[in-house]
């Protein structure tokens, strides 16, 4: 049954996906620039019958609708074109891009998890305490403050008045990683190069601080007020009237109850983290999909603006969807 | 059940773990490198060898387009192209060019090169370079359509020896260069071609050849990460040696280059601060005289070759009138500039060329600081002040565009707008990408452009026929013309000096060429920037060089 | 509350119903200030986000530099408090010359236009439609949902970025980029709201007494949508002008001349090492304006609608 219901929702996301790509597609053909033009912006001149050849070679000579339908198609097999600007194939910029993008989201969503849990936990349980008044105020700090600012006192203190932490950028040169997947971390980690790992992990922490700070925000009052909706309920009086320990009750009852809306706000801040990236990318001077989509986009590099969106869609609607499906199994009173 | 709580503490504890295992230290460069498979070569250069493997890290502003020395038109590719690859000729710091892969190079008549090649050049594949590699390289840049990837297209290099006709092979190490006209800037425009291997490149095509180029030069291409944020090189053993002229002459003194892209210039300061580059390049002014004080830094400057002015649309109005365009001559204190967003380390541009090119007009002064003639002007344009709201209006309409430019000049634009808001005209910025304005520009549809265009070669050929000559569809005439300037005569001057060979008629010629366009105006001639760039105390035997190439050939590192 | 008579007739009874359940959902207007002044949070929150706006209408009279053109004489001047600044500007200078004060208090007037008027129209836009929808249902329903739900998808930069960089730069299109995403999640909370409502008794009642669908959607079901759409409002605003702030960031489009303390931020990213006030005050000073408007807006729910205490 369940198992069926999964495969509807998944089967839905399809055309929205498609959606997608019908309005990126739009857009950037109806944005004003010939393609033409900036394919040969960098260089010095072109002769006539190369402008042509291009034209013909990229589909743009064609109505709007066929080129739709190639790029549609194409997409489907997974071909997303040639980048303009690069003139590389846009799944291969993308590939070499998306594992940065995804150490560093996996790297906010562990500052996340690290500094929300605690905090909301510790501020349920010691209500209205200084702890408690702390670290709502912190909490409410965090979602006012814009990322792009916070990385940039994050470096001024920790790079440059202190030198604790790098700059920017991924690794540093000398720690010599022979790279196999593209996630520094296990690289370093699968060819035993401790330097490459530590050096990974420094590079990370700003940026995954900056990147996790306002989903932490969130996420630790949403744990903090469902915690304490369940602390006060019923069936934990009846628990602790049983004699059953003040750390059983929180841990086992409470907390339990409180991952269903915890499950549901950091499924949403994957929209968060999604759109974030850019800004933190672009800081840190990280080599990742979402500064790639931002220089793509100044430099109406359509083809790859196009696949890039496609990828930040499919995986917005994805993670909206398994956050769905766990949902039904935390609570089966729910149903998809 | 699975302890949060306990897994959350545990991660902590990791965290603060791995902190502190690194937290402490200052970060010193690590100068490690895995141990590259050089052969055991003769010793005997002299540069000093040092015992451990040596790496010298460089940061770039940009990334290189490509590694293919044919397939570009940018400064950047070929800094780094350059430490791969050799050419026929090179230049020195400053501009004197250097027998390198050549060791004779004769004009036999007015349109005949003929070249000696030195033998013993070995590429990194370890074949011989020999006159067909010489052939076969200019064949592939003055021949139409023979880039085969990423679809069949010329060499944009072709344009900067748009003389060449034909080349032939004369024996195993000489070949004879065919040109159309006379070329006296040949040899110059010789340096920025680098020779490639023929057999090496017909086998893996120009697909593979980028993946993994071979050259004639000190250094070998080892990796690169995708978009050229990093290039890794190594010394090359076999290397014959370099320019006899250039000493010291001999391998290279370190053992691996990297060159890594760091676009911010902070972070590019910051990270020679913390020792994790080098060298760096394109120092913010404002930040030399700060460096200057710290020790174990080194700044150097030189001339350089990228000089700035802001076009104007001159086709429309309102800067289809001549007044306006020498009025806003006057209304900018160029000196200002220099001193406050260079920090002195530039000249102002006395008019259309750089005051070091060989054949700028030394008669010529730059335009005075004159708010009150640039008001004058203004106001037999047309242009006054009638409601007095403090801004210069004409019919109704207040004196209002947009300075177009691209982000590596935003400082000085917006100084620029500044200046001019202050005498009462409404002029913002806007940033653009280069490669999407520049159409809009060539079609006349933008109002001012405010960047630079480099004469590396110190020569008014490769700068004037594409800046000052009318836009010409399909050749290279006016490729970089974004004013729309079309002076006839300044285009017949222009023509003319490409192929005059003697030195005394050019400068008449170049002379009155650069006379109508400073009284014509079509830019705001404003400032010519010095090169600027740092590096660690460490570094030996390094000097910028005026054309923006960072030379790694004679570069050392102290032990 | 009064007690409720006896009635003859069902109808009767429903009318009496709906009208003691319309006179408890809705406070008067100076209750419910009176509730304000009681909270602290949102006092200060409130008072803050008024001298932001006393600041940005006033900002002509109250700064005493020209926010756009600078010396470049006094360029990168530091603070009056550090080494070399001085109380002609006390904030420092940025890289033309212009006295950082100015700009900052300047820049108030593009955050709180853009946060006040993108919330503004998106609800508007969004709860209109969302009305709509909600009652009417059908085709056209079902239409617009689809789209929303495809606007959904992407996240809210990317697409932001896209548009701009299609209908160009400037105000206008920042705060018609900004609304073209943000309406949507009004759209669907009105939508669901009118949905919900639409079959309580005090809807039937109104059509029993001969109110048109218009005037029944308009006098009597929208009152009761207003709290929640008010509420969820103010939580957007700050991230409004947190959007708007990234947008300038990363260089969109307002000219560099115009304050706005995204482009300050990131034009002073360059100059970190020595001249740290450039990017770090600009973003104190949005950072203080977003927080005042989110405890204004917490202040607001808890006396609104404490059921929305348990989401963030």
């Amino acid at each position: 049954m369940k198992a069926i219901k999964i495969l509807e929702r998944t089967l839905i996301s399809i055309p929205i996906i498609f959606g997608v790509a019908i309005i990126v597609f739009l857009f950037m053909r109806l944005t004003p620039g010939d393609p033409v033009d900036i394919m040969m912006g960098g260089s010095g001149f072109v002769s006539a019958g190369e402008v042509e050849q291009l034209r013909s070679e990229f589909n743009l000579d064609k109505p709007l609708h066929i080129q739709l339908w190639l790029f549609l198609k194409g997409a489907v097999q997974g071909d997303l074109g040639y980048s303009y600007v690069q003139k590389v194939p846009v799944v291969d910029l993308i590939k070499d891009r998306l594992p940065a993008t995804i150490e560093l989201a996996v790297s906010a969503l562990f500052f996340t998890l690290i500094i929300a849990l605690p905090i909301g936990i510790m501020s349920a349980v010691w209500q209205n305490s200084l702890l408690d008044r702390l670290s709502m105020a912190g909490s409410f700090l965090g979602i006012s403050m814009p990322g792009f600012w916070l990385g940039i006192i994050l470096i001024l203190f920790f790079s440059v008045r202190l030198h604790w932490l790098p700059v920017q950028g991924r690794i540093n040169f000398d720690a010599h990683l022979d790279t196999r997947t593209g996630f520094f971390v296990l690289d370093s980690i699968l060819t035993g190069n401790n330097q490459a790992l530590i050096s990974s992990l420094k590079h990370l922490i700003l940026p995954g601080i900056t990147l996790g700070a306002a989903a932490a925000a969130v996420v630790a009052r949403v744990i903090r007020s469902s915690m304490l909706e369940t602390l006060r309920s019923d069936y934990v009086v009846l628990a602790r009237s049983k004699g059953v320990s003040e750390r059983g009750v929180v841990l086992k009852h409470a907390l339990r109850n409180a991952l269903i809306p915890t499950v549901t706000v950091v499924g949403l801040q994957v929209g968060v983290l999604l759109g974030g990236n850019m800004i933190v990318e672009t800081v840190f001077g990280w080599p990742g999909l979402g500064r790639m989509v931002v220089s793509a986009i100044f430099a109406r590099d359509f083809p790859l603006v196009q696949g890039s969106v496609m990828v930040y869609a499919i995986t917005f609607v994805m993670a909206n969807l398994i956050v769905d499906i766990l949902y039904t199994y935390l609570n089966p009173k729910i149903t998809l | 059940m699975f302890s949060k709580k306990r897994f959350a503490i545990s991660l902590v504890l990791l965290l603060g773990f791995v902190l502190s295992a690194c937290g402490g230290a200052t970060p010193t460069p690590s100068v490690q490198s895995n141990p590259t498979d050089v052969q055991a070569t003769a010793p005997a250069t002299e540069a000093p060898v040092s015992v451990e493997p040596q790496t010298i890290v460089v940061a770039l502003a940009a990334a290189p387009q490509t590694l293919d020395p044919a397939d570009h038109r940018d400064r950047t590719s070929e800094t780094v192209i350059r430490d791969m690859f050799d050419g026929l000729v090179t230049r020195d710091n400053i501009s004197g060019v250097h027998l390198e892969l050549a060791t004779d190079i004769t004009w036999t008549d007015d349109t005949t090169l003929a070249i000696t090649l030195r033998e013993g050049v070995k590429f990194h594949d370890g074949s011989e370079m020999t006159a067909d590699d010489v052939v076969f390289t200019f064949d592939r840049i003055i021949k139409e359509n023979m880039i085969e990837y990423p679809e069949a297209h010329t060499s944009p290099r072709k344009g900067l020896i748009a003389p060449l006709v034909s080349i032939e092979k004369t024996g195993d190490y000489s070949v004879v260069m065919h040109f159309s006209a006379p070329f006296p800037t040949g040899m110059q425009m010789l340096v920025h071609q680098q020779i490639l291997p023929k057999a090496y490149l017909e086998s893996v095509g120009t697909e593979g050849f980028i993946a993994a180029p071979i050259g004639t030069g000190p250094f070998k291409f080892v990796s690169a990460q995708p978009g050229y944020t990093e290039i890794v090189m190594e010394k090359f053993a076999d290397y014959y040696g370099g320019a006899p002229d250039l000493t010291p002459v001999g391998t290279a003194c370190v053992d691996t280059a990297v060159f890594r892209v760091i676009p911010e210039a902070s972070t590019r300061v910051a990270a020679l601060l913390a020792g994790e580059v080098d060298i760096i390049q394109n120092v913010p002014a404002e930040l030399v005289s700060t460096l200057e004080q710290v020790p174990g830094i080194q700044i150097k400057t030189t001339p350089g070759t990228s000089p700035i002015w802001m076009e104007m649309n001159v086709n429309q109005a309102p800067f289809d009138d001549v007044r306006v365009r020498q009025a806003f001559n006057y209304a900018i204190d160029k000196d200002l500039l220099v001193s406050a967003i260079y920090g002195g380390k530039a000249v102002v541009l006395p008019g259309a060329l750089s005051p070091n090119n060989n054949f700028a007009d030394q008669t010529l002064k730059p335009y005075a600081y004159d708010t009150v003639k640039a008001l004058e002007l203004l106001a037999e344009a047309g242009w006054k002040d009638s409601n007095a709201d403090n801004m210069l209006d004409k019919n109704g309409a207040n004196f209002s565009f947009t300075i177009d430019t691209e982000e590596k000049y935003r400082s000085i634009s917006e100084a620029v707008a500044n200046q001019l808001r202050a005498i009462g005209i409404d002029a913002s910025v806007r940033i653009w990408d280069y490669a999407v304005v520049k159409p809009l520009l060539l079609n006349g549809e933008r109002m001012a452009f405010l960047d630079a265009w480099g004469d590396s070669a110190f020569d008014p050929v490769g700068h004037m026929e594409a800046k000052w000559h009318g836009f010409l569809t399909g050749t290279s005439y006016g490729r970089g013309n974004f004013s729309g300037y079309n002076n006839p005569k300044v285009n017949e001057l222009i023509i003319q000096g490409e192929t005059t060979v003697d030195v005394a008629e050019r400068h008449t010629i170049y002379d009155e060429a650069q006379q109508l366009i400073y009284a014509d105006a079509p830019a705001i001639f404003l400032v010519l920037p010095d090169v600027v760039e740092a590096a660690s105390a460490r570094v030996l035997n390094w000097n910028p060089a005026s054309d923006g190439r960072i030379n790694l050939h004679d570069v050392c590192l102290e032990k | 509350m009064e007690i409720i008579p006896a009635v003859d007739s069902p109808i009767q009874r429903k009318v009496y119903l709906w009208r003691i359940r319309s006179k408890m959902l809705r406070r008067s207007t100076k209750e419910f200030f009176l509730e304000l002044l009681r909270h602290p949070t949102a006092l200060i929150g409130g008072i803050i986000v008024l001298l932001y706006i006393f600041a940005a209408i006033f900002a002509p009279q109250i700064t005493s530099h020209d926010p756009s053109v600078g010396d470049l004489h006094d360029r990168l001047l530091a603070p009056a408090w550090e080494a070399g600044g001085s109380w002609k500007f006390p904030l420092g200078t940025d890289d033309q010359g212009r006295d950082l004060l100015t700009r900052i208090i300047f820049g108030a007037r593009i955050s709180l236009l853009v946060g006040g008027l993108s919330v503004s129209i998106s609800v508007l836009v969004g709860g209109t439609l969302g009305a709509l929808a909600g009652y009417y249902r059908g085709k056209f329903d079902s239409i617009i949902s689809r789209f929303a739900d495809l606007l959904l998808a992407f996240p809210f930069l990317i697409f932001a970025l896209g548009v701009m960089a299609f209908i160009g730069p400037g105000i206008n299109n920042l705060i018609m980029a900004l609304i073209f995403k943000g309406w949507v999640e009004f759209f669907r909370l009105v939508r669901g709201e009118m949905m919900s409502e639409k079959t309580q008794e005090y809807v039937e009642a109104a059509k029993v007494t001969g109110l048109g669908n218009f005037a029944i959607i308009v006098k009597e079901i929208l009152p009761n949508i207003v709290q929640s759409v008010f509420v969820l409002g103010t939580l957007r605003v700050g991230e409004m002008i947190i959007m708007e702030a990234s947008l300038s960031f990363l260089g969109l489009g307002i000219p560099p001349h115009i304050p706005a303390w995204g482009s300050m931020v990131a034009a002073g990213r360059d100059l970190l090492l020595f001249a740290w006030w450039d990017s770090t005050l600009p973003g104190i000073a949005l950072m203080i304006l977003v927080l005042s408007v989110n405890l204004l807006g917490e202040g607001l729910r808890d006396i609104l609608d404490p059921r929305l205490k348990t989401i963030a």
